[in-house]
């Protein structure tokens, strides 16, 4: 996930071409890291505390850092390289994860609400954008130059990547939201069993009276 | 007890394979390997078992006897593709400055490249004078051959001079 969201394979060269995450993308994936503890997708209290040993507290740390880094790499992988069109779709996402902020959340809504918002910007990137600016030209392309017609299409200039650079990213998207729903139901399992193990701690004492 | 030992030691493992799998993707975003090839010369060079196309720089060195640079260059590069053999670059360099060498003016734009790996040369001998004992050459160490190429690459009034054109090339 990691290593495959930076990657663009070169429309000419077939190259493989590595993109760092930009910062930008770093504050998106604060702001998720945010809602996803927001939404108890992750929760940082059961994870890391002084009743832990260290190894286990280190261990969450690093998924939490792994889960960052990761949620990194999956906006890099549906924003545009560069110019008007990488701005526009970071200025979205911040829109977007800034209300989500204010929205009350539970794990369930957050995974359909994420797999929806990297659904939409991938379709963008890969389907639609990825078809105008193909080299060989689409029925897409002449709709947009009819409609853009004096208009410098220079501003909306991206970098033209090969078609698998397209399935790529759909596979990074598709690891990504599987491992968070693995994960959703990873803490679900963990939530079940500690209310049970609750439950069963509090019926004991109420066996022995009755 | 056991299952205690048994869930650090996966524990452990998982933190170990996660620590290196992203070494791994650092290093693949810091060399960035443009193909598959590239990627094996970066890992070999990491590992520290690269070594360069003996016979391509043989063949490499005879063309470049032969006055041929061009062609010389393309043999040392691909005898040497991930440029991290210091002998190579700085016969790649050598090959740069007799190219560009004229004797009215010197072309700039080699002598850069020229200058580019020299630098490399340099620093990839790590800190020993890089010396090459070949007589065909004129310039033995890397801080002769970049000295050169950077003089060449300067303006000054004594560029003018006419008796510049009975200057030998080295």
């Amino acid at each position: 996930m990691a290593l495959l969201g930076g990657l663009r394979i070169g429309a000419e060269s077939g190259a493989f071409i590595f993109i760092a995450p930009p910062l930008v993308t770093l504050l998106l994936a604060t702001l998720l890291m945010l809602l996803l503890v927001r939404g108890g997708l992750v929760r940082l209290h059961q994870w890391v505390g002084s009743d832990f040993p260290p190894l286990t507290n280190v261990a969450h740390i690093w998924i939490f850092i792994t889960i960052f880094f990761a949620s990194a790499q999956a906006f890099n992988s549906v924003l545009p390289e560069r110019g008007l069109l990488h701005w526009m779709f970071s200025f979205f996402f911040l829109w977007t994860l800034w209300n989500n902020q204010f929205s009350s959340f539970d794990a369930r809504r957050l995974l359909r609400s994420l797999t929806i918002l990297f659904g939409t910007a991938f379709v963008l990137k890969h389907m639609l954008l990825a078809s105008l600016y193909s080299p060989e030209g689409s029925w897409l392309k002449r709709v947009a130059g009819t409609l853009v017609q004096g208009v410098a299409l220079g501003t909306f200039d991206a970098p033209p990547f090969a078609a698998v650079t397209g399935y790529i990213a759909f596979f990074t998207l598709a690891l990504y939201v599987a491992g968070l729903i693995l994960f959703a139901f990873a803490v679900n399992g963990e939530t079940t069993m500690v209310v049970d193990q609750q439950l069963s701690a509090a019926e004991g004492p109420r066996a022995l009276q009755d | 007890m056991k299952r205690g030992l048994q869930s650090k030691i996966i524990q452990l493992a998982g933190l170990g394979v996660t620590i290196a799998y992203t070494a791994f993707i650092v290093w693949l975003y810091a060399t960035e390997p443009r193909t598959f090839k590239e990627l094996t010369n970066s890992a070999e060079v990491a590992a520290g078992t690269y070594e360069i196309n003996q016979e391509k720089f043989n063949s490499g060195l005879n063309l470049f006897r032969r006055e041929q640079f061009r062609a010389a260059r393309v043999e040392w590069q691909q005898a040497d593709p991930a440029q991290r053999d210091a002998r190579t670059q700085f016969y790649v360099a050598y090959s740069f400055y007799r190219e560009g060498w004229g004797r009215l003016y010197f072309d700039q734009e080699l002598f850069k490249q020229g200058v580019e790996a020299v630098n490399r040369a340099i620093t990839l001998s790590s800190g020993t004078t890089l010396t090459i004992d070949d007589p065909d050459l004129q310039m033995h160490t890397a801080a002769e051959l970049k000295a050169e190429l950077e003089q060449g690459l300067e303006r000054s009034w004594s560029d003018v001079n006419p008796l510049k054109a009975l200057r030998t090339r080295k």
